[in-house]
């Protein structure tokens, strides 16, 4: 009993650390925006190389707002913002043809229509207010002290930063 | 009409909007034809606007009539007098009160799930991320509903409700704070009432509203214009990214990861474009990747010396 709880509990930690935040080490990736390769994921380490818009990069690890790369031409750390997971958007219709081809696109279409796997056109057409559900919703109501505690139960302490600016 | 006020209040969801082919039933739309009615007994009272509304031969004003003779004082047929709604400048009771009726009526489509645990959890880290907002006086109210659609919704007020198909694609409590901290940030920055706000006030000016007495379908059909003009209208890509930016401020306010938003536009992006979950966000929404660029533009270094935040994976409600 105790050792099968052990066991399951192992099983419980092995598929949480393999549950990606972000994919396992050597995930297809784009750049989204020309940026510079460092030798370590911080801004003023050593310059190693250069991304270029939609190069193909294979993503190795995460470490805070950086990440491992590894492209043709070089390797090293860019920040997290710049590679998008997943290959170039052209491989990614093609994709798509093929879950169209084997009928998987239509299934979510056919299943929709029940209102409850999507929000078709039809269903808020016919949707009405509902002061039942909208009590419910109500009644779920937090104060703002409310909140803090339930940050303080999880060790989330509230951090002065400013908005950012947009970019052009 | 109220098929176009809808997709308008919610075109600001985060990864999708309404965009509805036909004409609905919401009874959104009661609100708007209060303010209207309200509009009207103004004018009547002798208000801002000497109108033909005012002459007791009217033909065209049934719907505001009342069986008393029109020469009767008005306070008796208006009573008890419903105050006027101020699309000029809502109270925040008036914005909570229309944010009420848009979010009534999405419950109407798509209810909440039956899951105590989970509505409580969500409203925990919902009211949290927002007292992290210069509105945390708003009573901040958060919902899962039933849909398999990746989306998550915002109404004035403080109502905002994200699908569960897009819940059960979270990791981490950091990437809800994110999601949750978008929505927030329409709120807070009144994206869509500015929007239904600007339609309201070039389509009801007081002199013209003497002249469409009556005829409320139409009225609302000359104020807000075709369909198309909304949707239009709704694709303001600078307040997506605009939420996009404060979505993530908020939430590492909040002591969360400062990418749990990112990580979820990323996941968003590798969604099979012709999945029907995300039919009408790619449609009518930015790109995820273009968000997530134009958020990488932002934030350049401006982290770089802020302390790693959490991510709290494992308080993350699993729904069953
Ligand atoms: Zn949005």
């Amino acid at each position: 009993m105790r050792n099968c709880l052990k066991l399951l509990i192992l099983i419980g930690l092995a598929t949480s650390l393999a549950s990606p935040i972000l994919g396992l080490a050597g995930d297809a990736g784009t750049a989204l925006k020309t940026d510079t390769i460092r030798a370590e994921p911080f801004a003023d380490a050593k310059t190693v190389g250069s991304l270029a818009k939609n190069d193909a990069v294979d993503i190795l690890t995460k470490k805070g707002a950086w990440l491992q790369i590894k492209t043709k031409k070089s390797a090293g750390w860019v920040r997290l913002l710049s590679v998008k997971r997943g290959a170039s958007s052209s491989a990614n219709n093609g994709k798509g043809v093929i879950d169209v081809a084997s009928g998987r696109a239509g299934t979510g279409q056919v299943v929709s229509t029940t209102g409850i796997r999507g929000l078709s056109a039809e269903d808020l057409k016919a949707a009405k207010f509902n002061e039942e559900e909208m009590k419910k919703m109500e009644s779920h109501t937090l104060s703002a002290r409310d909140g803090q505690s339930f940050a303080s139960a999880g060790g989330l302490n509230a951090v002065k930063l400013a908005y950012l600016k947009g970019a052009k | 009409m109220n098929k176009l006020l809808f997709s308008l209040f919610l075109a600001a969801g985060i990864f999708g909007t309404f965009s509805i082919p036909q004409a609905q039933a919401l009874d959104f739309g009661k609100v708007l034809k209060d303010a209207v009615k309200d509009k009207v007994e103004e004018v009547k009272n002798g208000g801002e606007t000497p109108a033909p509304a005012a002459s007791p031969n009217n033909a065209s004003s049934p719907a505001v009539e009342t069986s008393a003779s029109p020469a009767a004082t008005p306070a008796v047929a208006t009573s008890p007098a419903q105050p006027e709604f101020n699309w000029k400048n809502p109270s925040q009771q008036e914005e909570i009160a229309l944010g009420r009726e848009i979010t009534g009526s999405l419950l109407g489509a798509a209810p909440l799930v039956k899951d105590e645990a989970l509505q409580k959890y969500v409203n925990q880290v919902g009211r949290w991320v927002a007292n992290q907002s210069e509105r945390a006086d708003l009573p901040w109210k958060f919902g899962v509903i039933e849909s398999n659609d990746l989306n998550a919704f915002a109404a004035p007020g403080g109502y905002v409700l994200i699908t569960k198909g897009l819940y059960q694609k979270l990791h981490s409590e950091a990437q809800l704070a994110g999601v949750l901290g978008h929505e927030i940030a329409h709120v807070v920055k009144k994206h869509q009432l500015k929007v239904l706000q600007k339609q309201q006030l070039l389509g009801y000016g007081a002199g013209k509203l003497s002249d469409l007495l009556g005829k409320n379908d139409k009225l609302a059909k000359k104020a807000l214009g075709t369909g198309a003009e909304i949707s239009a209208r709704s694709l303001d890509k600078d307040a997506e990214f605009e939420a996009d930016r404060m979505g993530m401020i908020l939430a590492t306010r909040a002591g969360y990861d400062a990418y749990g938003l990112a990580d979820v536009l990323q996941t968003i992006g590798q969604t099979n474009k012709n999945d029907s979950s995300v039919a009408l966000l790619f449609k009518t929404h930015p790109a995820p990747d273009e968000r997530l660029a134009k958020l990488g533009d932002s934030v350049g270094g401006n982290l770089d010396n802020i302390k790693a935040g959490k991510t709290l994976e494992n308080r993350l409600y699993k729904l069953n």
